[in-house]
């Protein structure tokens, strides 16, 4: 009960929000009320349920159509957990992080409200079908919110979005549709390791469903939609887009694909894995050239997502592990150097690397952040992604050598990009008069990124805070897949 | 052959029908200037056959009348509540609309005579009764299509409309001439008997003549061509309630035809519904993507999803002929919300595709129940489309026939092909600048709260799935 109540209370809050005035102050502060809510369930359950997330306060079985064993079927567990509370917490950070919205905000709220619905929902959805609904249920809101309140080129944007996202899902549904019609049911519980299918329908079955799941991570052949949408977004939006949308692929592969079909995956698993091992390499290498500060972020962000991947793919409680991590930490990471992006932006009016730098004199804290975020970013001990990515890097390697060297290559090759921005933007002389008078991030930007930062050093120095609820789930996976 | 209290009964939705058509033609006389009140009671007589269906629905009532020819079961019932409820929103629609025509009574019964002839239909189970039922549900829907005098194109549509219905109603009238001829009898389980074993060329003749006619009725490739002309010259409730009520009867009766009168030639009538759904689908989404004007495009788009429908029919067959029905039932509901809202969305925003732009700063809530509907008709969940496509593919998967998994892919295929023209509308809306010279088109209260009806209808459509499978399931069919 306290999982459907956490998913549909964004909706009441998007209805409340359409019917309160139209005055900013009240706005925002409605909308921070609403977002605030789902976030304090979820840390309610952290600490109430943590350890036993299968409670039945959380899980929800209603069987809707009975000759196609089809429902309303909802609970937390490991895998998802994470998320859940990522989701929450980076809805808080955009409605925080909304400064550059200025027009019809409560529509931007309410649709922002909408899109949330959707990714909690997939976050805990043990059906099929609900899983595939709630994973819809984000398109429309993410196709309007890029293309309502995105930049010039943002109609462009929302619409290569909605296509490619859109084919992916569907050739996604296909998958589903054919693995029920073939098991009989959709229960994501009854369907564990294979609901009775051989190995050649497993296979048929999994490819499509591993193709729309790629398509909306994105794996890097299929990432054609990614730059514009990213470039695109007001920052709000994107701190949702680049750190949850892109889990809704990769917890399908870890929550559906894996567990679900894992004689079906077996034989794709060397190619996730290299996915993840191209993801890497070709994010750093790309992200090198960008000239805008926006791009390079978004490529870094795509790029350690491979670790996902990798991690999935290896199958071996280690790089499962670290998969389950990376998600969130990629959440936390790629989420704050958005802001901070943000805010730099509408400070220096410009996102040209070429034409910033020595940004620390004048913003300090803005500065400092930025570092602190790429230092996450390239994995540094002590920080939260190093603990995933080295997790991951290790699992993979176990299972695919060279997969997982590339892997490790790819982080030397994130250092010297995000060295490099950081001694363009952040340190050096200051590049242009202007920026002598510029202030540093004020109280709201400071609010939308300093939890990030913080939860950035927590996790890394005591990861066990989030890698002990999600371990039960982790194996579950490892014992569907007859893994160690 | 007497008239027993329980025919009364069983008569009860076409007797109040006819009695509010005729009594709002009779008030309309006398009262020629009160609008609410004779549209007033338009609408309560459309709601009062709801009422009447659903109450002998809830009774749990059926069974055989005058001779087997006329069978109130469940699913007729079902499909008389989809037709008057239609009629209800199409009666608000109209309300003002055709207060400025000078014949407001006259166009508010003629919807009461669709609903009459649709209503009979789907209850009808001889061929004959089926054939005069469809006439007495199209021949006012002629009238009704040309029925806007101001507009020159209400008059070719109504005009076109015309004349290929009748050639339609005299091919379709020839196959039934030919089944009677072999079967000796009209009536569908004589029928029955004869479309059993192999069939004679005679026979063979006859089911196509049949299924033509039908294939022009619901506007199936390539016998559509009157369907964009029709719709695009038809007032916007005329359209709306035409592209959905009669076609909805029309689509059951022939479910009735199919399943009762030639279970035996399944095999035949369902390669020929492949055959159609497929050509219709493809044709429909690919004219439609052309279009520029709205009306245009959502007739072109009701031939693509009478091709989903058709679908559905393809799969009547091997196992997944229980659910074929139900996803007869529940598409028909779900267009019907979805597709009537869209139509009467024009009526508030103008035909031209460019009138839409920027409706999302100048009437949000207009923009978003627009944007409902389009999504709805690409089939994105949890909108109505969505569940019915989902369930024409769960059929066409149970039915384990190859040509049906064909039909199915097509209709996947379809879907995506369909994005295109559907979100052009949500892009004018949502990330269009309004236009300088928009106009603002005047429509009623009435109209609006139609629109939000159906828009919340659509959205929470998934509510009715149970109910509607569970009077599937006791329909006696199939």
């Amino acid at each position: 009960m306290i999982t459907t109540v956490t998913i549909f209370i964004p909706l009441l809050g998007a209805i409340v929000m359409l019917l309160l005035p139209e005055e900013e102050r009240i706005l925002r502060y409605a909308a921070l009320g609403i977002a605030a809510v789902p976030l304090l369930l979820t840390l309610y359950v952290y600490f109430a349920f943590g350890s036993d997330l299968g409670a039945a306060a959380l899980t929800q079985d209603f069987t809707w159509i009975q000759s196609l064993d089809m429902g309303y079927r909802v609970g937390l567990d490991g895998l998802g957990f994470g998320m859940f509370f990522l989701t929450a917490l980076l809805t808080l950070i955009a409605v925080v992080a909304s400064f550059d919205v200025r027009e019809n905000l409560k529509q931007y709220f309410a649709i922002l409200f909408v899109a949330e619905v959707g990714m909690l929902g997939v976050f805990a959805s043990e059906d099929l079908i609900l899983f595939y609904i709630f994973f819809e249920i984000t398109l429309i809101p993410m196709y309007l919110l890029v293309g309502i309140w995105g930049d010039e080129n943002r109609r462009q944007a929302a619409i290569k979005f909605f296509v490619y996202t859109f084919l992916g899902s569907t050739v996604m549904l296909a998958g589903f549709l054919a693995f029920g019609i073939l098991a009989g049911t959709y229960a994501m519980e009854s369907l564990t390791a294979g609901g009775g299918l051989g190995r050649t329908a497993q296979i048929a079955v999994a490819a499509p469903i591993l193709f729309g799941l790629l398509v909306k991570v994105p794996a890097v052949p299929l990432h054609g939609w990614l730059l514009d949408v990213y470039v695109s977004s007001p920052i709000s939006t994107n701190v949702v887009l680049s750190g949850i949308l892109p889990k809704l692929g990769t917890y399908g592969l870890i929550k559906v694909a894996i567990p679900l079909l894992p004689e079906g995956v077996q034989p794709f698993l060397p190619y996730l894995a290299a996915f993840g091992a191209i993801n890497i390499i070709y994010g750093a290498f790309v992200a090198f050239l960008q000239p805008d500060l926006k791009a390079l972020v978004a490529y870094s962000s795509i790029g350690t997502l491979g670790f996902i991947l990798l991690g999935a793919a290896s199958g071996n409680a280690v790089g499962l592990n670290g998969a389950v991590l990376q998600q969130v930490t990629h959440g936390l990471y790629s989420a704050l150097l958005f802001v901070l992006v943000g805010v730099i932006a509408t400070r220096t009016g410009t996102r040209k690397i070429r034409e910033l730098g020595g940004l620390a004199a004048r913003m300090p804290w803005a500065g400092g952040l930025l570092a602190l975020g790429a230092m996450a970013a390239m994995g540094l001990p002590g920080l939260a992604v190093f603990v995933s990515e080295f997790m991951s890097i290790m699992g993979g390697y176990d299972a695919f050598p060279v997969q997982g060297i590339l892997a490790a290559l790819g982080i030397v090759l994130s250092a010297m990009y995000l060295l490099y921005m950081l001694a363009r933007v952040v340190f050096g002389p200051i590049e242009r008069p202007a920026y002598e008078t510029i202030e540093d991030a004020g109280p709201m930007e400071m609010a939308a990124a300093v939890p990030l930062a913080v939860l950035l050093v927590l996790f890394g120095v005591f990861p066990a805070l989030l890698i002990s609820v999600q371990r039960p789930g982790v194996e579950a996976v490892l014992s569907a897949i007859g893994g160690s | 052959m007497a008239v027993t209290g329980q025919a009364i009964i069983a008569l009860l939705p076409e007797l109040i029908a006819l009695g509010f058509a005729i009594l709002v033609l009779l008030v309309g006389v006398f009262f020629e200037r009160s609008v609410g009140l004779v549209a007033g009671l338009a609408a309560v007589g459309a709601l009062a056959v709801f009422g009447s269906a659903a109450g002998l629905l809830a009774a749990g009532f059926s069974g055989e009348f005058f001779g087997g020819g006329y069978v109130v079961d469940n699913f007729a019932l079902y499909f008389k509540l989809i037709v008057s409820g239609s009629a209800f929103f199409a009666v608000l629609a109209a309300a003002r609309w055709s207060w400025g025509t000078g014949d407001a009574p006259e166009y508010l019964t003629l919807i009461l005579s669709v609903v009459l002839g649709s209503i009979l239909l789907v209850s009808m189970r001889d061929l004959f009764g089926i054939f005069l039922a469809i006439e007495l549900a199209t021949i006012p829907s002629y009238a009704m299509v040309a029925f806007d005098r101001r507009r020159r194109e209400s008059a070719e549509g109504g005009m076109k409309y015309l004349i290929t219905g009748v050639v339609a109603s005299s091919v379709l009238l020839y196959g039934i001439v030919l089944i009677y001829g072999v079967s000796g009898s009209a009536e569908l389980p004589a029928v029955a008997e004869t479309f059993s074993g192999n069939l004679t060329p005679v026979a063979l003749l006859g089911l196509v003549l049949l299924l033509s006619g039908f294939a022009f009725k619901v506007s199936a490739a390539p016998f559509h061509f009157w369907t964009p002309d029709a719709y695009q010259g038809a007032p916007t409730s005329a359209a709306a309630f035409l592209s959905v009520a009669p076609k909805a009867a029309t689509f059951a009766v022939l479910l009735r035809i199919l399943l009762e009168g030639m279970p035996e030639a399944t095999p035949t009538w369902t390669a020929v519904m492949a055959f159609l759904a497929i050509l219709t689908m493809f044709v429909g989404n690919l004219a439609a993507l052309r279009q520029r004007n709205v009306r245009r495009m959502l007739a072109y788009s009701s031939v693509a999803h009478s091709g989903y429908i058709l679908a559905a029919f393809a799969a009547l067959q091997g196992q997944g002929v229980e659910r074929a029905v139900e996803a007869v039932l529940i598409y028909s509901a779900a267009y019907a919300v979805m597709n009537m809202g869209a139509f009467l969305v024009i009526d508030l925003v103008g035909e031209d595709g460019k009138s839409f732009n920027g409706l999302f700063r100048s009437r949000p809530a207009l923009a978003a129940s627009m944007g409902v509907f389009m999504a709805s008709l690409v089939g994105i969940p949890p909108f109505s489309g969505f569940w019915g496509k989902a369930w024409i593919i769960f059929s066409g998967a149970e039915s384990g026939s190859v040509l049906v998994y064909v039909v199915v892919g097509a209709l996947v295929v379809n879907s995506v092909l369909s994005v295109p023209y559907y979100f052009g509308i949500i892009r004018n809306m949502f990330f269009e600048k309004p236009a300088m010279d928009a106009v603002e088109p005047s429509g009623g209260g009435a109209l609006k709260f139609s629109v939000y009806v159906l828009a919340l209808l659509t959205a929470l459509f998934f509510l009715l799935i149970v109910p509607i499978s569970a009077i599937a399931g006791g329909s006696g069919l199939g």
